[in-house]
């Protein structure tokens, strides 16, 4: 790579939402475009996600997470976007100055407009702070997915699953095919974390019991686990005495949550949501750090691939523009959530914005609920929304037409 | 309307207004959904509680390649009991590189009329 090296736009990671970026960058006008990833290959973590289910709104089929990255990164080579794999940008500044470690060497890029997309990691042990010994066998899905079906290992015999997000219940799954006995997974919460379909295929197909309102008290065993303490909790979700079973076993994989990625972001001083891990942005989704945009995981934690995607190609195309000179004109609007609404986003808008799509999350799942965005001045009705029912696993979207003039509220009644 | 205990409660995946269907046996023998907003929730209900179909997705080694796996799926859905049977059929394979995707590795895989492909690129 050039030592000092100017684009248009640079994306921060290559995979459904950084991808979609670039492309998005290009299609919005955008003359240079570099694509910066960390791996060998595009794609980021489609790559190990073997399962079918991608695609469906974005290529209308149900496809598996490789072919879904192989299918945009050719996209991508289709068009004039300088791609680096193997490189690591390692420090943005606010003026979008970007420190690059790339195979060919160190170097400074300057960018037009930086578009993140760096995704999410797992929450590990240590986060969640399992008392016991500190034996192998204690894994987060993920890396037990990259395990299995990239490096074709076998990571234990008999598995039990900590949480139940979507990576885990697919892990489930996958270690039965691989010939593993999976002995249950254990929910903390009265409720699922990941999509119902995930429940019935992944462990009712196979009689895999799922416990909620339980967890795992103590991790036991020397070198290897042995086995897990596993207990019911109250409704303070604490740990109920005298309710302890052990389950033995030689593998632990945790499916606890996911957390964006955002180092690079804090570097620049991009403020973030304590809400969702990620950026605070309007509806450019432009961060506070004026042409730095977000998009997809390290935004906020999606359950569907192809709506990261669908924010990276707005990110993309809003990127490009900004590079090009367009600034958003007036000030702003602030989106709060209120109760039963975990979050919505984007968390700014330009006064006088309409036409703008709200992305939310309820806390826990709701029954015949409506959803309102109101004006916190007026009290104005901006959208409503009725479903019979609203779980937290499943990203929400709400359309908001009229042109917004004052501070909006999301709430959710049932 | 019958009033014996469901058979089986499924939410329908088929669009995101995610109906709870009660599947009930009725007098005559047949089955009974209830919850659907929908016609489609019938079909769906139906075959999931008879004859439930999946899709199903692996991974195996590339020969020829630095321990480099290639990802499978099914063309299609196959019979829920038939998943092992198949798995069993495509831990066989090992291809060779380069592998393409959407390469057909076995056709008409124990007559199920589905083939196993590869879904992505190894060169």
């Amino acid at each position: 790579m050039e030592a000092n090296a100017s684009h248009d736009v640079v994306v921060i990671g290559a995979g459904p939402a950084g991808l979609a970026a670039a492309l998005g960058a290009r299609r919005a006008g955008a003359g240079s475009v570099l694509l910066v990833e960390r791996e060998k290959a595009l794609g980021g973590i489609l790559n190990q996600c073997v399962h079918d289910g991608f695609g469906l709104f974005l290529y209308n089929e149900t496809i598996s997470g490789p072919e879904y990255a192989e299918r945009l990164a050719e996209d991508v080579a289709r068009e004039p976007i300088k791609v680096e794999t193997g490189a690591m940008v390692l420090d943005l500044s606010p003026d979008r100055v970007l420190r690059v470690n790339t195979r060919s060497g160190y170097g400074l890029v300057r960018a037009g407009a930086v578009v993140l997309a760096m995704g999410c990691r797992e929450r590990t042990r240590d986060m969640i702070e399992i008392p016991g010994t500190r034996p192998a066998g204690v894994l987060t899905a993920g890396a037990a997915q990259n395990m299995v079906n990239l490096q074709n290992l076998r990571i234990g015999r008999e598995a039990v699953i900590l949480g139940s997000g979507d990576i885990g219940l697919i892990m489930a799954r996958r270690l039965t095919f691989e010939g593993v006995a999976v002995k249950g997974v254990f929910e903390i919460l009265p409720w699922v974390s990941g999509l119902e379909r995930n429940v019935r295929q992944c462990l009712m197909d196979f009689g895999i019991p799922l416990e909620l309102r339980s967890t795992v008290v103590e991790i036991r065993g020397r070198d290897r686990v042995e086995s897990v303490v596993v207990a019911r909790v109250d409704e303070g979700l604490a740990p109920v005495a005298g309710s302890e079973c052990v389950i033995p076993c030689d593998t632990l994989l945790l499916s606890v949550g996911l957390i964006p990625e955002n180092e690079l972001a804090k570097r620049a001083g991009v403020e973030l949501s304590p809400l969702t891990g990620g950026a605070v942005v309007d509806q450019t989704l432009m961060t506070s750090v004026p042409g730095v945009f977000s998009c997809g995981n390290v935004l906020h934690i999606h359950d569907v691939a192809d709506w990261a995607s669908f924010e990276g190609f707005a990110a993309g195309a809003s990127a490009a523009r900004y590079a090009a000179g367009e600034r958003p004109a007036g000030g702003t609007v602030r989106v709060t959530a209120l109760p039963a609404v975990k979050y919505a986003l984007p968390q700014r808008l330009t006064r006088g914005t309409g036409e703008v799509e709200l992305s939310y999350r309820v806390t826990r799942p709701l029954r015949d609920a409506e959803v309102l965005v109101k004006g916190a001045d007026s009290g104005k009705i901006y959208a409503r929304k009725k479903s019979g029912r609203i779980l937290p696993s499943e990203l929400q979207k709400i359309k908001v037409r009229p042109a917004v003039e004052e501070d909006l509220e999301v709430s959710a009644h049932e | 309307m019958s009033d014996r205990p469901p058979l089986d409660r499924l939410t329908c995946v088929l669009c995101p207004v995610g109906c709870e269907l009660e599947v009930r046996e009725d007098e005559a023998g047949g089955l009974e959904i209830r919850g659907n907003q929908c016609e489609k929730g019938v079909p769906f209900a139906v075959e999931e509680v008879l004859r439930p179909m999946r899709n199903l997705a692996t991974s195996v080694p590339v020969r020829g390649t630095v321990s480099r796996m290639v990802p499978v799926r099914l063309s299609g859905r196959i019979p829920r009991e038939m998943i092992f049977p198949v798995l069993k059929e495509i831990s066989r394979l090992r291809p060779e590189a380069p592998v393409r995707r959407g390469q057909v590795l076995i056709a008409d895989v124990l007559g199920t009329g589905v083939d196993v492909l590869a879904t992505r690129t190894v060169a």
